[in-house]
């Protein structure tokens, strides 16, 4: 940019006071997109059952811009403004262009104080004195004559001098005005050859981070504890500075590679430090009272929060919904209406609703060899049809409410992966407190144990109850074959499970031997 | 130092003065653009030059140049000394550098606002300023005085410059061809592929994205990329990634200007690379060269599941010479992008490419499919003994002089016989093939051996073995697999 403007000698900017600046190429700014569409993806590493920060979401979105802009005959610059503040550069693409792309850049030689101190240098600036004692203000002329990296050296009517360094005074630098070049955020153009003016709609898509997704579930168990009502919504957030106004909007289910690309960082190195050579050699004066730091900005979200609970609670009629489609292996949701996206803000809109799925409530342990890692409730059904699912589940928080009474109670949360149709959908819940698993070590030779397990149900109803043995491959499980009331043993990938109905207030013992080396 | 010099502030408006943008003293530049943060400049400017021995200065040089490479060259001059000066301007050198000197020293009473200035020399700066003022010695205090220096020190910068010394023949103006290397330049590619599933075909749009994070900003310059790390001389050890099968490197030579093992990536025209930019400029842009999805799966050494595990999704596509996409591809990251159901491109996933040669099979990880999904479950491990028997060992026993015994020790060979299931389901709506793999099959013996299968394998390498496994709609497949081996 510094060649845009035509250098003239001293003498004559003395005299004549003009400077002529030389238009290389013209300059078109396309302020803001007519529409918009939002593709959001999940955060890469995320798990189903971590819930999202939302100052600092990881996902990242697709961003699909529809400009219009006038460009002019000739090269020309077209900045593109009011995009995303995550974007990636490099993953800008500009379509809809009659003759191409010249080059794209991104420009992040951003306004701060250091930059405008090294382009002042040599240059002159108002030096602001604040005198000691009476606070009067005196400003004089000044040349700056250093560079950004120790302090500011001035040059004054003078002499040479440090700039708030001694004598009681405290200086400030003030600008007549900042030089053109520099932007206040990292800003995209392009640059354009074109045979003839014209008014083109161009498309501008390009990947941003600071947003995220996740679906959320919400299962109210049926008085039959044998079928429950299922509730989904997608949640999506964005945590960037922009905001898109009735967006086309899209979620993202599935995994997508990414490479490690760096996150963006916001806007740094730009603090200019003013250094002194005098060192306080006795006890400070008292210093002027420092005002209070302002108080650390508040992130406001702005909510558009659906309370979840409440509103699945009432016999509302549906919401609207989004609409599944296929894309390639991801699967992708759109939210058939469009949405305003907005800055630091959250929002929901469903997913699905299922009335009558079919689930099994039961009480679940799993056993490392001999130990056991704890008794947790456990909810499973089968993705099919035959289930009343039978559809794409993606993964997610899930909240379980039971009736109690005229109401519904929360009676545990858990998190599902992303299942696909046909799959088992296992739900762990809260550990259990009522029905218990003990484990002992019965007898013990040179290449085998024996263990026995109990489990014991405290429940004034029957319950049932799975325990699953994952050992080493090598280890062979010998199972005791269970007596009457005993429950059964099963063999299911690759692991033995004994599955047993708990009578009420009962207790149940079964064994099995480990064996190394088959 | 650059700019006016001392000047009669006074009679100069300041708005003028912020206006007027100092040029440039870089005249006609090329940069050639490693891709490990390396550039070469080479910056021709026009300099006056009078006999005898003078001394130039090189302002606007990289800010991140690296001096021991500085290389001059002008007709009817030689170089005597060059120098790269980084003895930058602080306020503690500036008082360094003043001792022995005299000084205005400004004091401003608190109470009255009334200014007082004296004549101060400087004695001393060693932790502490030490002045004489008129027949008294003083400290100077961070909160007593205020200094105002006569003069700036030669020598002193406000930032790093080159100077060179001259010893010139003929006087007057000529070419001055200034080399050197810069840090803080880099480039790599980014590449654009729209997949089109039904058609088997992707559009490749190819950017090279160059950064420039030198401190300065070369206007107008020549720029030409080169493809590769010049003086990258150390290996990397770090642990190499399993290479997914279709992975090929090519042997045919693209149409492009090269520098011995490097391509070289000229760009057309003059373009500014400004300080703190990241430019992109074009390629490549192919349409239509064929591509196929496919499906992949690899699984460690005796690795179970609790759940299914999705399967790769990869994107196979070949950068030869009689596929559209004939090109040698620089290194960089490929975004695959697929049209959804209005026609709109959605991303679908990236990869990183290395250098890759004309005539090179790729086979790319985009992501994981939702629907397709693979549970590997080790079901069965037993110890199986072979009838061969093994020398183990032999060597000789001599007690007290007697005569040795030959003692031998053999070993019946022991197997493990371990029995595996790959539980392959598909949940599309289309019949799909998954690549299975399975590594671990070589740990120094050479001897595992696959004695059952239920779809044939071929072993890919002596760890890995595939299995092309086909999965009917909404259906699933169940691979059984033996394995004996020696561990």
């Amino acid at each position: 940019m510094r060649r845009l403007f035509a250098f003239l000698p001293l003498a004559l900017a003395l005299s004549a006071l003009a400077v002529v600046a030389v238009r290389a190429q013209q300059i078109v700014v396309s302020p803001a997109p007519e529409a918009v569409a939002v593709s959001v993806y999940r955060a890469p590493d995320r798990d189903a059952d971590t819930a999202m920060t939302l100052d600092w979401l990881e996902g990242y979105a697709l961003v699909t811009e529809t400009r219009t802009v006038a460009i002019p005959a000739g090269r020309a610059t077209i900045r593109f403004e009011g995009v995303a503040a995550g974007l990636f550069p490099e993953s800008a693409i500009v379509t809809g262009l009659p003759d191409g792309v010249r080059e794209k850049n991104l420009d992040a030689d951003l306004l701060s104080p250091r930059s405008l101190y090294a382009r002042m240098f040599g240059r002159t600036v108002t030096l602001r004195r604040t005198l000691p004692g009476s606070g009067k203000v005196v400003e004089e002329r000044a040349v700056i004559r250093s560079g950004p990296d120790g302090a500011a050296i001035v040059q004054t009517a003078a002499g040479f001098e440090v700039a708030d360094c001694g004598g009681g005074t405290t200086d400030e630098l003030v600008y007549s005005q900042a030089p053109a070049d520099f932007s206040a955020r990292p800003t995209l153009s392009i640059e354009t050859q074109g045979d003839a003016a014209r008014t083109v709609t161009l498309s501008l898509s390009y990947l941003a981070w600071g947003f995220d997704w996740q679906a959320n579930y919400v299962v109210r168990m049926n008085r039959d504890g044998r079928s429950a009502d299922l509730d989904a919504w997608v949640t999506l957030a964005s945590s960037d500075s922009t905001r898109f106004a009735d967006a086309e909007t899209a979620v993202i289910a599935g995994k997508v590679n990414r490479e490690d690309g760096p996150r963006g960082d916001g806007p740094s190195g730009g603090e200019l430090v003013l250094r002194c050579f005098l060192r306080p050699m006795l006890a400070a004066p008292p210093p002027v009272a420092l005002p209070a730091p302002p108080p650390a900005p508040m992130v406001m979200m702005e909510a558009d929060i659906v309370v979840t609970a409440q509103r699945s609670m009432g016999a509302m009629a549906a919401p609207v919904t989004v609409q599944r489609e296929e894309l390639g292996d991801l699967k992708l949701y759109r939210v058939p209406v469009p949405v305003t996206v907005a800055a630091n803000a959250q929002k929901q809109v469903a997913l699905m609703r299922k009335r009558g799925v079919k689930l099994e409530a039961l009480y679940h342990a799993d056993i490392i060899g001999t130990d056991s890692e704890g008794v947790r409730q456990m909810l499973r059904t089968r993705n099919r049809k035959q289930e009343g699912l039978g559809l794409p589940l993606p993964g997610g928080p899930l909240a379980v409410f039971e009736p109690h009474g005229d109401t519904m109670l929360l009676a545990g949360e858990g998190s599902m992966p992303d299942r696909a149709e046909g799959e088992d959908v296992e739900i762990m819940l809260s550990g259990s407190t009522q029905v218990t698993l003990e484990t002992e070590v019965t007898a013990r030779a040179a290449r085998s144990q024996t263990v026995r397990l109990t489990a014991r149900n405290a429940r004034p109803v029957p319950v049932r109850f799975e325990a699953r043995i994952n050992h080493y491959p090598g280890t062979v499980v010998k199972a005791e074959r269970p007596g009457r009331g005993g429950g059964a043993v099963l063999r299911k990938d690759g692991r033995t499970i004994w599955a047993v109905d708990l009578p009420a207030n009962a207790e149940v013992t079964w064994s099995y031997r480990l064996v190394e080396g088959g | 130092m650059r700019g006016c010099g001392f000047l009669v502030l006074a009679a100069i408006p300041a708005a003028a003065m912020a206006q007027a943008e100092p040029p440039s003293a870089q005249g006609d530049v090329s940069l050639t653009i490693y891709n490990n943060d390396l550039a070469l400049v080479q910056d021709v400017r026009r300099m006056n030059l009078p006999t005898g021995r003078t001394r130039q200065e090189f302002p606007d040089v990289s800010a991140a140049i690296r001096p021991e490479t500085v290389t001059l060259s002008a007709d009817g001059t030689g170089i005597v000394e060059q120098n790269f000066d980084y003895d930058l301007l602080t306020p503690d050198k500036l008082m360094d550098k003043a001792v022995g000197q005299t000084v205005t020293v400004v004091r401003t009473n608190p109470a009255t606002g009334v200014e007082t200035r004296e004549s101060a020399l400087i004695l001393a700066n060693n932790g502490g300023t030490v002045v004489r003022i008129g027949d008294r010695i003083e400290v100077l205090d961070r909160y007593g005085a205020r200094v105002i220096f006569p003069r700036l020190p030669d020598g002193l910068r406000a930032r790093p410059t080159l100077s060179v010394t001259l010893d010139t023949t003929s006087p007057g103006t000529r070419p001055v061809s200034l080399n050197y290397l810069s840090r803080g330049f880099g480039w790599k590619a980014d590449y654009v592929a729209l997949f089109d599933e039904a058609a088997g075909k992707i559009d490749v749009q190819g950017w090279i994205t160059l950064n420039n994070a030198s401190g300065t900003t070369f206007g107008a310059a020549r720029v030409l990329l080169v493809a590769g790390a010049v003086g990258d001389g150390s290996p990397s050890y770090g642990p190499r990634r399993p290479v997914m099968p279709g992975n090929r490197m090519g042997t045919q030579s693209a149409n492009r200007e090269s520098l011995g093992d490097f391509y070289v990536y000229p760009i057309a025209g003059r373009t500014t690379v400004a300080n703190a930019q990241q430019k992109q400029v074009s390629f490549l842009d192919v349409a239509g060269a064929p591509a196929q999805k496919a499906y992949h799966f690899r699984n460690g050494w005796m690795a179970s599941q609790t759940d299914a595990q999705s399967a790769d999704t990869v994107l196979r596509f070949s950068s030869a010479s009689d596929g559209r996409l004939g090109d040698a591809l620089p290194a960089g990251t490929v975004r695959v992008y697929m049209r959804d159901a209005p026609g709109q491109p959605q991303f679908i996933g990236e990869n990183s490419i290395d250098h890759t040669p004309m005539g090179s099979s790729l086979a790319l990880k985009t992501g994981e499919a939702f629907d397709v999904k693979v549970q590997p479950v080790v079901q069965k491990r037993e110890r199986i003994t072979s009838d061969e028997w093994e020398r183990t060992a032999r060597y000789r026993v001599s007690v007290n002089g007697a005569p040795a015994d030959v003692v031998t020790v053999d070993e019946s060979k022991t197997y493990w016989r371990t029995t595996m299931t790959y539980t392959v389901t598909n949940a599309r709506a289309a019949p799909i093939t998954v690549e299975v793999v399975q590594a671990g099959l070589d740990r120094g013996w050479r001897d595992s051996r696959v004695p059952a299968e239920s779809i044939k394998g071929t072993q890919r390498s002596r760890d890995e073995r595939t299995w092309q496994v086909p999965v009917p709609a909404n259906g699933e497949t169940v691979l059984t697999v033996q394995f004996d081996t020696r561990y």
